[in-house]
């Protein structure tokens, strides 16, 4: 009996075109949006070379340190600052206004640089700039004070630079604000589940539906039928994220991290989560399909918001001013659990979210049974 | 004694939806429940299957109290709900085979019946149509089949052939018939008299939440004055011409609307001779008759003073 109504179920939410539609290509669809959206921010970030111009004078020709110092950041290799084009006074006015330089340098009596507008690219240059005005001071005072000195040690020591901070990473991956969006999309996705819950309860409620009020009639459990509906919409809500992930991961090229296990215990954990809260606005709404329905995109949708769906920042805001509020939303929960597994070395924050997520469904299941079970109605 | 209800209230609030309602039906009856939109018949259907709670009243099925839990009684009904209870997402097989599967788990068994049941209603060429491809009609007639695919004792349908076309109408009716004669008690709840009259072997009226008059056709016939209702097609009348037909033997009422006298008789035969006798004795023209024995409106009317159809 069990199987046959969860058979029967599956057939049921597998045809419903319009839910399979929100459930599964939505997502999809978001997901490709936001991947066409994000791929322009991320080679925005990209360092392309400066191109800089130089007038190759006489002046230029003998202010051997400049030149070796220009030598050592233009070039071919990826690390190297500048684009050099060697050419005149006149043709670097031509190529400034025409935007194929970022500005020019001269020698005429000093260095000088000649810009069109301030920008990054112009700060770069100009820094270069300084710093060899700079370093050709600090030369010339010393060797003013030690006209013995070796030369070429005086020169190298003032080259070496030392760094004396290092980075250490604070998790195994660097940080990424464009993977938040896509956990966030990923966890809008499983509380998606809920059109199948609210559908399930639906069909089995007699007071919603004539067909939940045949199966009234019918000599089963209500439990067995509810169990076996929620495994139904359960079953199809999982094998819908795992074509949400696949996708994400496999045509999207976005990075999960590795760690499969934990990413499938996400993933139950979230179909879950999305079928018993569907399942809860089912019974709490006490009016027609069309309004549980709005109430559930909504609501869904608000909780989405709040995790950082649509504006990264907001998780973090929420999370420092209103913090009871991250652990109530199981869609930053969710979210939470993709982000952990893939920024920390431990899986503590990881396993503190799934033992939140199993609170928020023992609640809405509990909850839901406890209307359900009622079996007579005070109005159909 | 399949069903037994003693004083079953049910309110909504202030109002009492049904009011100590009675009612009894017996092993092998078309029992039929008569009443108009709003008189509690499904509201009573409901309380009897254990879908709605009620405040006062005790309902037994087959000599045991009736309950939610109560599935072996369960096991033994099938019903047909008023509104169509049908899952789209599934075709006319597979709407069947669900419900059926609910009572019978053996496969085997339970394909014979699909198949019998999909018959027995007409759908053997609509098998992989689903809901929304079908008619009102072979919707309605899908809605019975899920009904009673399992082979159910008791067989409660509530209202099962409005905005139905009488060809499917006329199906249903037969169908309900036979499974009559192959066994199943039937209930059978409507405002349409002509059904009950046709198949129900009981009739309960109801109105307003309470029994009013139970008996068979005749039985229910024979308890008002109402007799026969004579129409007749006239030219011209004058009201002294109808003083005079209202003091004919066993004529109680006389209307002339527009073109058509109607006079209603008493329980008395014989009505329509001496009318006629007059009308020709006053040399009153006179063009089609119609005599029409009393009907359940007329016993309804006759007790409420309304028509069923109101």
């Amino acid at each position: 009996m069990i199987f046959h109504n969860y058979l029967y179920r599956l057939k049921c939410i597998v045809r419903d075109r319009t839910m399979m539609f929100w459930s599964m290509l939505f997502p999809i669809l978001l997901a490709t949006l936001f991947n066409m959206a994000f791929s322009n921010i991320s080679s925005a970030e990209i360092f392309s070379k400066i191109n800089v111009g130089i007038v190759d004078n006489s002046e230029y020709r003998e202010n051997t340190f400049f030149v070796n110092s220009l030598k050592s950041v233009s070039g071919e290799g990826e690390r190297d600052l500048f684009e050099v084009k060697y050419i005149s006074k006149d043709e670097g006015d031509k190529l400034l206004e025409d935007g194929k330089i970022e500005g020019y340098i001269y020698f005429d009596d000093g260095i000088k640089l000649v810009v069109k507008k301030s920008g990054m690219n112009q700060a770069v240059l100009k820094g270069f700039v300084d710093d060899y005005n700079q370093t050709l001071s600090t030369i010339k005072t010393i060797y003013g004070k030690n006209p013995s000195m070796d030369q070429s040690k005086l020169m190298s020591s003032i080259s070496n630079r030392i760094d004396y901070l290092k980075e250490v990473p604070v998790s195994k991956s660097s940080p990424d604000s464009i993977v938040t969006y896509f956990y966030a999309l990923i966890a809008m996705a499983c509380l998606y589940g809920g059109f199948l819950g609210l559908k399930e309860v639906m069909a089995i409620q007699a007071d919603m539906t004539a067909q939940g009020a045949r199966l009234n009639m019918a000599p089963v459990h209500k439990l067995k039928l509810f169990a076996s509906s929620m495994l139904a919409a359960a079953t199809i809500q999982l094998i819908i994220i795992f074509i949400l992930i696949a996708y994400l991961v496999l045509i999207l090229k976005i990075n999960f991290g590795s760690q499969l296990g934990y990413i499938l215990l996400t993933c139950v954990m979230g179909s879950i989560t999305g079928v018993s809260f569907g399942t809860f606005i089912a019974i709490i709404v006490k009016k027609s399909e069309g309004v549980k329905l709005g109430v559930m995109i909504g609501v869904t949708m608000l909780l989405s918001f709040f995790s950082g769906m649509m504006y990264d920042k907001i998780k973090y805001i929420i999370s420092t001013n209103v913090p009871i509020l991250s652990y109530l939303n199981p869609v930053s929960l969710i979210a939470d659990c993709f982000y952990s597994l893939y920024y920390y070395d431990t899986h503590s924050k990881f396993f503190i979210d799934i033992i939140l997520l199993c609170g928020h469904n023992i609640v809405f299941a509990l909850i839901t049974y406890s209307v359900i079970r009622r079996q007579k109605y005070a109005s159909l | 004694m399949v069903i037994k209800v003693k004083n079953l209230v049910k309110r909504y609030g202030d109002l009492t939806a049904l009011d100590h309602l009675n009612l009894e039906v017996n092993e092998g009856e078309i029992f039929g429940l008569l009443g108009p939109n709003g008189s509690g018949k499904t509201t009573a259907i409901n309380c009897i299957l254990s879908l709605l709670k009620f405040d006062e009243g005790t309902i037994e099925i087959y000599g045991k109290p009736m309950s939610p839990d109560a599935y072996d009684i369960k096991r033994n009904i099938g019903v047909i709900m008023q509104n169509v209870a049908v899952f789209e997402e599934l075709n006319v097989v597979e709407n069947i085979n669900y419900f059926c599967g609910l009572y019978v788990s053996d496969k085997d068994k339970r394909r014979k019946l699909v198949d019998e049941a999909i018959d027995f209603v007409g759908l053997n060429d609509f098998r992989k149509f689903y809901p929304k491809k079908l008619s009102g009609g072979l919707l309605r007639r899908l809605n019975i089949a899920c009904g009673i695919a399992h082979k159910p004792k008791l067989i409660i349908l509530d209202e099962p052939t409005v905005a139905v076309d009488p060809q499917s109408r006329n199906n249903i009716l037969e169908g309900i018939l036979k499974l009559n004669k192959a066994g199943s008690t039937i209930v059978y709840t409507s405002h349409y008299m002509e059904e009950v009259e046709r198949i129900c072997t009981r009739i309960a009226i109801i109105d307003k939440g309470k029994i009013i008059a139970t008996g068979t056709n005749d039985e229910l016939k024979g308890m008002i004055n109402s007799g026969e209702k004579i129409t007749v097609e006239i030219i011209k009348i004058d009201d002294r011409i109808l003083d005079d037909i209202r003091s004919l033997p066993n004529i109680v009422s006389v209307e002339l609307n527009g073109n058509l006298l109607v006079a209603k008789s008493d329980r008395g035969k014989n009505n329509l001779l001496p009318l006629l006798d007059y009308l020709k004795s006053k040399d009153i023209a006179f063009g089609k008759i119609y005599s029409e024995p009393p009907t359940l409106n007329d016993v309804f009317l006759e007790i409420t003073g309304k028509e069923l159809r109101d």
